[in-house]
């Protein structure tokens, strides 16, 4: 993932120093120009708010520009992400909300789903660097699949985490039904290895072709519902990060109500998230 | 309680164990030829029934299965039940996430794969009820509906098994074809539930009213049901015993969806394919609980149901090969056309649209379920519940081989 331009959806909150900080970070790891996106009144009182942010994260206020906006929040820093070309936009989210929150969508949850770039969505920011030892891919076939693995080895070899845990989901409905009574013991077993054995390889297929030199990886086969048993991986493994390709088609209430794949973590934000959104197959795609 | 008395207890236990014992053994024997075994199942009925026992020796049949007495009654009460799980498995196998992730797309295959062949499958037996047997007395609309869900039916377990060995299964294609098959089940239940509710065996409810039925308890199962599912199970998971709490809650759930729908007028069938409709997706109804429930039923209570099939037909003196070849005809002509139109709208060659038409053409034990309940409500006769048993294993029996010529041949263009 090419990160030139990353924005941050500034709200002045009790954690917008620790978002500010965040994305500081971000953007000197991806030596990439910062956006600051306010959805509010352009006020003296506020640029200076701003400035002592840029400040307490060492940036300086030259590498920024500062977008000042009117209106629903979700809508303009969706404007401003496709007018400025933004790659990256960094969000704040609570972990959960609550049954009526989720249904009707919050601003971070809107942007998540709508987003046509990349999106950090970020529940723990801290002012002072954390250390990433543990990220978690996911390896679900989707257009954004081998985007998405690179950019958390990428960050994984940054960041020097401790572990890349690439998780692949087997469809076990798939071996229940293809073996009802049909197979011994024996065969049932070996159909099972063959099966794990196939997800493995095409793990370890699309890992070839990406640079992961001194990263240590763990491929880790999942069955049940794919975003929901990822995002209890995530916690299980106490992840600062989990990296997502973004859905491939429009997330709508239908997907709340029945909820999927990137639904089950929206829901339930296991860690920050990162969702890939690959500009350059997108732009490949619309000719 | 009631009890049986000493000697139909004997009798029941003879009976379920004969059953087994012969149905699992031609279904190794099927096995071998690497034939789906509940073929197999049903042959073993066919041997121990009316069609081979009952005409070779009649005292022995009459001794094992008996046409009346108390153990027959409970027999039918036990297969009658294993209709039930089985489609509460098939519910279970209904897999909403992998539908919604295929989207518009799956639903637009699917309503062109029913489509298709539940209209060419009303239109003849419409204009030929005499024909396709209709039964006496039986209004020529509902026949007509009955044969177009016939034909409309798929069997998923049949297609996942065919996508698996020719390692489709997680392709695009795969997906396709088994999200389409799910949606395509989803919906020949309802109908076939309106269906039986206009036959109104038990009830006068006029058909709006089974209409809203059907369609309120579904909804109100896959939303406020299926929440509610999905928020006990956790508690369910964590203090009840593995697997015990879970098998035993489930199918008590299955039971009493099963006993309501049959209460307020819809078959009991229709409760249990919901509520394994609505537990299946459940994000914390396991893998591994499915497989059991799976394991459970479909070596044990399925066997049974196939096996009595042919203890209630005579398949010999019921055969009708001009029905059966014509039925058969109409079985492939609207599942090919239908499912291959729909999956070329989803963006795939013509080759591959065949290969999935041929995939969906598998109607497998849904389509014995279906013509079973179509012949116990009196909708059906004799003649084409055996055409629709014979159909349902030949499309079976072809759909893997044809789907893998379909797809290994060199079409010119």
């Amino acid at each position: 993932m090419k990160i030139k331009k990353i924005a941050l959806a500034l709200a002045f909150s009790p954690r917008m120093q620790a978002m500010m900080a965040e994305a500081a970070r971000w953007a000197k790891m991806y030596q990439a120009k910062l956006y600051l996106v306010h959805v509010g009144e352009k006020s003296e009182e506020a640029e200076e708010k701003i400035s002592q942010l840029l400040q307490s994260a060492q940036w300086s206020a030259n590498d920024t520009t500062v977008l000042w906006r009117k209106g629903d929040p979700t809508d303009n820093i969706l404007q401003v992400c496709k007018q400025e070309q933004i790659d990256l936009l960094i969000a704040g989210a609570l972990k959960k909300e609550n049954l009526v929150q989720y249904y009707l969508g919050t601003p971070a949850r809107k942007i998540l789903r709508k987003a046509s770039c990349s999106v950090l969505m970020l529940v723990n920011p801290e002012v002072d660097a954390i250390p990433i030892k543990n990220v978690v891919v996911n390896a679900e076939d989707s257009p954004y699949i081998t985007e998405a693995i690179r950019t958390a080895c990428e960050i994984s070899i940054k960041q020097k985490a401790n572990w890349l845990h690439v998780v692949r989901e087997v469809k076990m409905l798939g071996l229940t039904l293809a073996s009802l009574d049909d197979c011994t013991e024996e065969e049932y077993d070996q159909q099972r290895n063959s099966l794990m054995q196939a997800e493995i390889e095409n793990v370890e297929k699309m890992l070839s072709g990406i640079a992961h030199e001194g990263l240590r990886i763990n491929i880790k086969l999942l069955s049940g519902k794919s975003g929901f048993e990822l995002s209890q991986f995530a916690q299980k493994k106490k992840a600062e990060l989990l990296v997502v390709g973004a859905s491939p088609r429009r997330l709508f209430f239908f997907d709340r109500v029945f909820p999927h794949d990137l639904e089950y973590i929206f829901q339930d934000l296991p860690c920050n998230l990162l969702v890939v959104h690959s500009r350059a197959r997108k732009e490949a795609t619309h000719g | 309680m009631a009890r049986l008395a000493h000697a139909d207890v004997i009798q029941l236990l003879v009976q379920l164990g004969i059953m087994l014992l012969i149905g699992r053994f031609f279904a190794e024997l099927i096995r071998k030829l690497g034939q789906p075994t509940v073929i197999g199942e049903i042959l073993a009925g066919i041997l121990l029934g009316p069609t081979f026992l009952g005409t070779i020796n009649p005292e022995w049949f009459q001794l094992i299965f008996p046409t009346t007495g108390a153990s027959g009654l409970v027999l039918s009460g036990i297969v009658q039940m294993s209709v039930v799980m089985l489609l509460f498995i098939a519910g279970l196998e209904v897999d909403l996430h992998i539908v919604l992730q295929q989207g518009k797309q799956a639903v637009l295959t699917s309503l062109t794969g029913i489509t298709i062949p539940f209209a060419i499958g009303f239109i003849f037996p419409y204009y030929f009820p005499e024909f396709f047997g209709i039964a006496p007395g039986m209004d020529q609309l509902v026949f007509a509906l009955f044969m177009g869900t016939a034909m409309g039916i798929t069997a998923l377990p049949v297609i996942v098994r065919i996508l698996m060995d020719l390692n489709l299964f997680r392709t695009r294609m795969g997906m396709l074809v088994v999200a389409s098959a799910m949606v395509d089940d989803i919906i020949g239940w309802m109908i076939f539930s309106v269906i039986l509710g206009m036959i109104g065996k038990g009830s006068d409810m006029p058909l709006w009213n089974t209409i809203l039925l059907t369609t309120g308890f579904a909804v109100f199962m896959l939303s406020i049901g299926r929440i509610v599912l999905n928020k006990s199970l956790p508690w369910i998971n964590k203090k009840m015993a593995w697997p015990g709490g879970v098998l035993a809650l489930s199918l008590g759930f299955c039971f009493l969806a099963a006993g309501f729908t049959e209460y307020i007028g819809i078959h009991a069938i229709f409760g249990a394919f919901i509520m394994g409709v609505a537990l299946g997706d459940s994000k914390h109804f396991s893998e591994r609980a499915k497989e059991i429930v799976h394991q459970f039923i479909n070596n044990i209570f399925a066997p049974l149901f196939f096996v009595s099939i042919g203890l209630r037909v005579n398949f010999v003196s019921n055969f009708d090969l001009v029905l059966t070849l014509i039925i058969i005809l109409i079985a492939f002509a609207g599942k090919i056309i239908g499912s291959g139109l729909g999956t070329k709208l989803g963006g795939f060659t013509w080759q591959e649209s065949l290969a999935a038409g041929f995939g969906m053409n598998a109607r497998g034990a849904m389509e014995i379920i279906l013509g079973l309940i179509a012949f116990e409500n009196g909708l059906i006769n004799e003649k084409v519940f055996v055409s629709l048993v014979i159909m349902a294993l030949f499309t079976s029996m072809t759909s893997g081989p044809l789907m893998k010529w379909s797809l290994a041949r060199t079409w010119k263009t």
